[in-house]
């Protein structure tokens, strides 16, 4: 998707990627990132946390503004309750529904 | 908690099944287009690679490899007029809440109350990734894509990668 985003800043179209994977987005060099250092799938927060899925995607869209140099990466500040890991296979079952949530980290 | 380090797992995942070791892209660089007009004036959209689609529409491949279908979503879509199908990560929140990966009720908001100029025409849903083709999108699928977001006068894309 970095690939795409950098395709349609030449195209004359402003770009920003929330991505869960740094690495991933890292390595691509998408022209504007906003890392969000929770499970994949997850990019805007929990399920039901609309004031955080709100607060995600105003962060990216000020990257869009504030952005002076292609290439940058921001890790949005937020901390997911539990521990997680990649988690490739789908959906949990019923019984192994998460009770993921995150909370905004102090601006630093 | 420290980020999760995807090249290597996702190495490790490919190989087991049996594909070839993916050659990741690597830039240095990256181009940049600036806007010349404020957010309250600019019309936005979404994509996402999450193998989301409408519950009306055929469901996506979940171990898709070299898929490059993408689905435009008309932006007046029901939040819960969707099915998720990919096996390369847990989807169970954004079955319950789409809004966890394609955010489209939050910038329904944005717009509504003029933080962004509009809402685009249509949403997107593809590029579901594993794509070893990858010429077919700087040749083929990329510039297409481009050409509809020019048709609806996008000037912003947010998107999600998952």
């Amino acid at each position: 998707m970095g690939l795409v985003s950098r395709l349609l800043e030449e195209r004359g179209i402003a770009t920003v990627c929330v991505a869960t994977g740094r690495d991933l987005i890292n390595l691509v060099k998408a022209p504007r990132a906003l890392f969000v250092n929770h499970p994949m799938g997850n990019n805007f927060g929990a399920q039901g946390d609309s004031a955080m899925q709100t607060d995600i995607l105003r962060t990216a869209l000020a990257m869009i503004v504030n952005t002076e140099v292609g290439g940058e990466l921001k890790d949005y500040p937020t901390n997911w309750a539990k521990p997680f890991q990649f988690a490739p296979g789908g959906a949990r079952k019923p019984d192994q529904q998460s009770e993921g949530f995150a909370v905004k980290a102090q601006q630093r | 908690m420290q980020p999760i380090k995807y090249v290597d797992a996702l190495g490790e995942y490919y190989g087991s099944m049996g594909h070839p070791p993916y050659r990741w892209t690597i830039n240095e660089t990256a181009p940049l287009h600036r806007l010349s007009k404020s957010l309250s004036e600019c019309t936005v959209s979404l994509l996402t690679s999450g193998g989301v689609s409408q519950c009306s529409m055929p469901a996506f491949n979940p171990d898709a490899r070299n898929d490059h279908r993408l689905d435009a979503i008309d932006r007046d879509i029901s939040a819960t007029d969707f099915q998720v199908h990919d096996s390369y990560y847990d989807h169970s929140d954004a079955d319950a809440d789409i809004n966890c990966i394609f955010p489209i009720d939050r910038l329904r908001e944005l717009a509504a109350n003029g933080e962004i100029g509009a809402v685009a025409n249509r949403f997107w849903s593809g590029f579901m990734g594993r794509i070893y083709n990858r010429s077919k999108i700087t040749d083929e699928t990329g510039p297409a894509f481009a050409d509809a977001l020019m048709e609806d006068r996008v000037d912003i894309l947010v998107a999600a990668p998952s």
